[in-house]
């Protein structure tokens, strides 16, 4: 017993302390949420606007032109992986840009913004048709019925999907070694190769992952307690 | 005021709700409009501030021709408030912001005037406690009542009704069509779609009776009620009255 408590121990040692290894935890874990954060707020933006030309219509009710671009920007997004979306980036469309950041934040913003999209309309079609009709019947222009009165309710209803996309693209960053992205996953996987010890530095850059998701949650989970509370129901 | 001709509306089903709608609204009129349910005569009030497009046709609202494609609906609907079945009040905002949301955005009233101007329109229908609660909080008459009142705001000529009692409760009736009332003797122009007969006898200036896509017949409210000519509308009273 007491031979492998040491056993682990040393593991332990050689995979966090030793070289202040637990710093280079921390640098990954930095990047991935740096990558995270800025895709999310890019991912929000393009997916809003994508919604938007995706529901408009033209006054007979037939799609705009808009709309088909935003339909052919889905379905190139979500029909292709997102590894091969980012490998694109890297060597082809920005091959002349060394900076990785920006190449991750483009590829996993342009990405998460298709599923943002349709997460959007759908948080739009659900508020009552009604709504707009009142807005429209009062004078207002299609725009701003969208600002004061659509957008608002919609927010309401996208919360808890939108959540679920943030943690699904937090995650999915850990790809981003393939352009040469030092994130908490390719840091723990270098630690392994080099002290030839995988189980220490892979489980704990798992439980790191684990433990920002569910902080990640619970926020999200207060956030969406808060609006309901304003709204009176 | 308001000249309707020839007006068709079909869906993309191919129900051809509209088959050729012809009428001409005076100033101060109050035109009431009852019929069967599919008659189209919701159809027909929502083609009047085009929140329905017609298919064919001419509507004629203060002499623009309100279907040409090229003119800034917004602006005509500026001047035609609409009450709603389900009051579509906005939820997200409070009685207040409701009725003085359009027109500070429109850039009609400042905000303190548009203020007032909603607390002068609440107390006329009893309301003035509830301006900062939110449309949830209110019961369904409530709610119809302020609707009637965001409408007013902005100053409309004409106040469209689309069945503006069906979704309430039937001791709530009596203060929505109170307030409706009012707002006729104050000489508003008005055409109401209703299953009210007694509301239409009493304040339609002209009863108009809707079935299979036309005006099928018209009349003062004493005839259209005491000696109704076409059959349909015979069989129609036997039954709701």
């Amino acid at each position: 017993m007491q031979a492998w408590l040491e056993e682990v121990g040393r593991r332990f040692e050689v995979a966090f302390i030793t070289g202040d290894r637990w710093k280079l935890y921390i640098k990954g874990l930095g990047v991935t949420l740096e990558i995270a954060f800025f895709a999310a707020i890019l991912g929000l933006i393009i997916g809003t606007i994508i919604a938007l030309m995706k529901l408009s219509t033209k006054r007979n009710g037939k799609k705009t032109i808009w709309a088909r671009i935003a339909n052919v920007y889905i379905d190139v997004i979500r029909g292709t992986p997102s590894v091969l979306q980012l490998l694109i980036m890297w060597f082809i469309i920005m091959s002349s840009c060394k900076n990785g950041m920006l190449v991750a934040v483009l590829s996993f913003g342009i990405n998460s913004g298709a599923y943002v999209a349709e997460i959007v309309r759908a948080g739009i079609l659900a508020v009552d048709k009604g709504q707009s009709e009142a807005g429209r019947s009062l004078g207002l222009s299609k725009s701003q019925t969208m600002i004061y009165i659509i957008i608002p309710q919609a927010v309401k209803n996208v919360l808890p999907p939108i959540g679920n996309e943030f943690i699904v693209l937090l995650k999915e960053t850990a790809i981003v070694g393939y352009v040469s992205m030092t994130d908490l996953t390719r840091t723990a996987n270098q630690i392994s190769s080099r002290t030839f010890e995988a189980f220490m530095p892979l489980i704990g850059a798992a439980v790191i992952y684990f433990v920002i998701i569910k902080i990640l949650t619970v926020l999200l989970d207060k956030l969406e307690r808060r609006l309901r509370k304003s709204d009176n129901r | 005021m308001i000249i309707v001709k020839d007006l068709h509306k079909k869906f993309e089903d191919n129900n051809h709700v509209l088959r050729g709608v012809n009428y001409h609204v005076h100033q101060g009129e109050k035109i009431v409009i009852v019929g069967p349910s599919g008659s189209g005569k919701s159809t027909f009030l929502r083609c009047l501030n085009l929140l329905e497009t017609p298919t064919s046709g001419e509507i004629w609202f203060d002499g623009q021709l309100i279907t040409d494609p090229k003119i800034n609906i917004d602006k005509i609907r500026e001047h035609m408030g609409m009450v709603f079945q389900n009051f579509n009040l906005f939820n997200n905002l409070s009685i207040m912001d409701n009725i003085t949301l359009a027109p500070v955005k429109l850039k009609l009233m400042g905000k303190e005037e548009a203020k007032e101007n909603a607390l002068k329109l609440l107390s006329r229908v009893g309301l003035t406690d509830k301006a900062d609660a939110f449309p949830s909080q209110l019961s369904g008459g409530q709610k119809q009542r302020i609707a009637i009142v965001r409408s007013l705001a902005m100053n409309p000529r004409v106040m469209l009704f689309d069945e503006p009692t069906s979704a309430l409760d039937p001791e709530m009736v009596g203060e929505v069509l109170d307030v409706m009332k009012e707002l006729a003797d104050s000489g508003m122009t008005m055409v109401v779609v209703t299953h009210e007969m007694g509301f239409a006898r009493e304040v339609g200036t002209k009863v108009l009776f809707m079935d299979e896509g036309i005006i099928m017949e018209e009349n003062t409210p004493a005839e259209f009620f005491g000696s109704p000519k076409c059959e349909r509308l015979q069989d129609f009273l036997s039954k709701v009255l």
